[in-house]
């Protein structure tokens, strides 16, 4: 079941064990660094299987609230829980067979300066302890292949440009077969005919593996080609959650302005101007 | 506008600051001594940090504990001259680098060497995210990263140090016996009379906890790194002040500690 857009905010529920078909649930999730806000009390259901695409305004916590999903980040208030575990109960150690299950693409690839490209890929298997040196470089191989880079496996990091790492990125978040994967900004700097392999790239895990995916992009190009679902981040909340096509048909001058690029109204109003969703009800048509 | 604050609130808050920095010191030590027993064991980046710890300081500690060893002669002999008991130089010079010299100045020499690098890699991982990479996969920061460069310090210290020992003294007799003439049974006899082998684990165990407190400290401030390049910088800064301060405020506590167990005896 997919949840309609959101229109106004419900008190935080407890999160329970299971709750439908809903894999990551987070509820209430408060996050501060310093005097700075960034979550207030943002829920959000992530459905197994989807592929939920965040939008939002620049710094307005997207990575954060990814760093929360894999439990990089702890929130200040409120609970985030993984197909029933509750992500604040965990230590580090104990967050490990969790985190075996997600792959996480950063926001520059984060690859490792002192592993070549190969090894960059095959890192997350050697910690999964698969032995077998073939199968290793066979499937480090497959992934490189996905993301078109199957020929520069010898290389170090310092040797590629920003898409090429990451491309790399993806491939060794994808190379372990994660049920979900969280992509942060995977086609930012790219140009158009790699953006659109990533955005098929993205397509295929969920038909090919039926993995979960939650994106976030700032290219509304990318935001139609892969979302099942869009959920818009603003003032520390969701401000709005649906379909592509929910989205499309929006009046809402925000959102519309969000979609076409167009700063007018942003620019008189501010961003930070507008209350979030409860305040402003968005009426999709 | 900031407020200004007084003596006793500035003397208030740097003790806080210190007690929260040797807080989160004990938290990053016990994490590793939970690592011992928790953690995977990594076995090819230990040899490689043994590499990069111990064959990759050689030249340092052999140039330190032969030119010390070196000057120390040459000093001792300039003073001792005028009172007649130059002879005496290979006790006193091989004494005193065991028990001090070679530890201290090898240790100091380590610290500007390892625990930059130490300090100065793991701070750079941390602020381009390759830290939460790591985390993101499922491995804990401290096995990976600091358990491999902890058990190499623990192995090589001891040896660069007794290495240094052995470079020092070999430098004293040339400048003894080659450059001043002192006889070689005279400069010898003196070394065996006042040196045993409690001298020589003097220095080495000392070398043991040093290199704990390298690692500790140049390993906590590249995990506690923020604020890219600049904060890579300082961090890198203060490793190395930090750790050298507190290594030679440990040494005077570890010289009366271990002098109750190896007291300066008359040797063999």
């Amino acid at each position: 079941m997919k949840p309609s857009p959101s229109h106004s905010p419900s008190p935080a529920p407890a999160v329970s064990a299971s709750s439908g078909d809903s894999f990551i649930q987070l509820r209430g999730v408060e996050k501060a660094f310093g005097t700075q806000r960034v979550l207030r009390g943002l829920d959000l259901d992530i459905y197994r299987g989807e592929t939920l695409v965040l939008i939002g305004p620049s710094g307005e916590g997207k990575s954060v609230l990814l760093k929360h999903i894999i439990g990089l980040l702890r929130p200040d208030a409120g609970s985030v829980c993984f197909d029933g575990t509750l992500l604040e109960d965990l230590d580090e150690r104990q967050l490990r067979p969790v985190r075996r299950r997600i792959g996480y693409l950063f926001q520059n690839a984060a690859l490792f300066d002192s592993l070549s490209v190969a090894d960059n890929v095959a890192f997350p298997l050697r910690e999964a302890r698969v032995k077998n040196e073939d199968e290793i470089q066979q499937r480090v191989q497959e992934a490189l292949e996905i993301v078109e880079l199957g020929e520069h496996a010898a290389k170090m990091p310092i040797n590629l440009s920003g898409g090429m790492r990451k491309r790399v990125g993806i491939a060794r978040a994808i190379v372990d077969q994660p049920e979900i994967l969280l992509y942060d900004e995977p086609t930012a700097g790219l140009d158009p005919i790699v953006t659109d392999v990533i955005d098929h790239m993205i397509r295929r895990m969920k038909k090919r593996f039926g993995i979960t995916s939650v994106v976030i992009t700032h290219d509304m190009g990318s935001v139609f080609k892969v979302a099942d679902r869009i959920a818009m981040l603003m003032k520390g909340v969701i401000y709005f959650e649906g379909t592509p096509k929910e989205l499309r048909s929006s009046r809402d001058p925000l959102l519309r302005n969000f979609i076409t690029g167009r700063s007018e109204m942003t620019m008189r109003s501010g961003w930070g101007d507008r209350a979030p969703a409860h305040d402003n009800p968005i009426h999709p048509d | 506008m900031a407020m200004k604050r007084g003596p006793l609130q500035l003397l208030g808050r740097s003790f806080l600051d210190l007690v929260g920095y040797l807080g989160s010191l004990g938290m990053l030590l016990s994490e590793m001594l939970g690592a011992l027993f928790r953690g995977r064991p990594r076995v090819l980046l230990m040899f490689e940090q043994i590499v990069r710890i111990g064959y990759g300081s050689q030249t340092v500690v052999v140039v330190t504990g032969a030119f010390t060893g070196a000057v120390f002669t040459a000093q001792t002999y300039f003073k001792f001259k005028d009172f007649g008991i130059e002879s005496t130089i290979g006790g006193i010079v091989s004494v005193a680098l065991c028990r001090e010299l070679s530890p201290v100045l090898a240790g100091l020499m380590v610290t500007g060497r390892v625990g930059a690098a130490m300090a100065a890699e793991i701070g750079t991982m941390k602020v381009s995210e390759q830290i939460d990479a790591l985390r993101a996969m499922g491995v804990h920061p401290v096995d990976y990263l600091v358990m491999p460069r902890f058990i190499a310090m623990m192995v090589s210290m001891p040896l660069l140090i007794a290495e240094s020992i052995v470079f020092g003294l070999a430098a004293s007799w040339l400048v003894s016996v080659v450059g001043f003439g002192i006889p070689h049974a005279w400069f010898w006899g003196h070394v065996v009379e006042h040196t045993n082998l409690e001298d020589v684990a003097f220095g080495m165990i000392k070398g043991f906890f040093f290199g704990i407190i390298i690692v500790l400290i140049s390993c906590h401030q590249g995990l506690e790194t923020t604020d890219g390049a600049v904060g890579v910088g300082l961090g890198t800064t203060r490793a190395v002040v930090y750790a050298s301060l507190t290594l030679l405020i440990v040494n005077y506590f570890l010289t009366l500690l271990l002098t109750q167990f190896f007291p300066m005896g008359t040797g063999t």
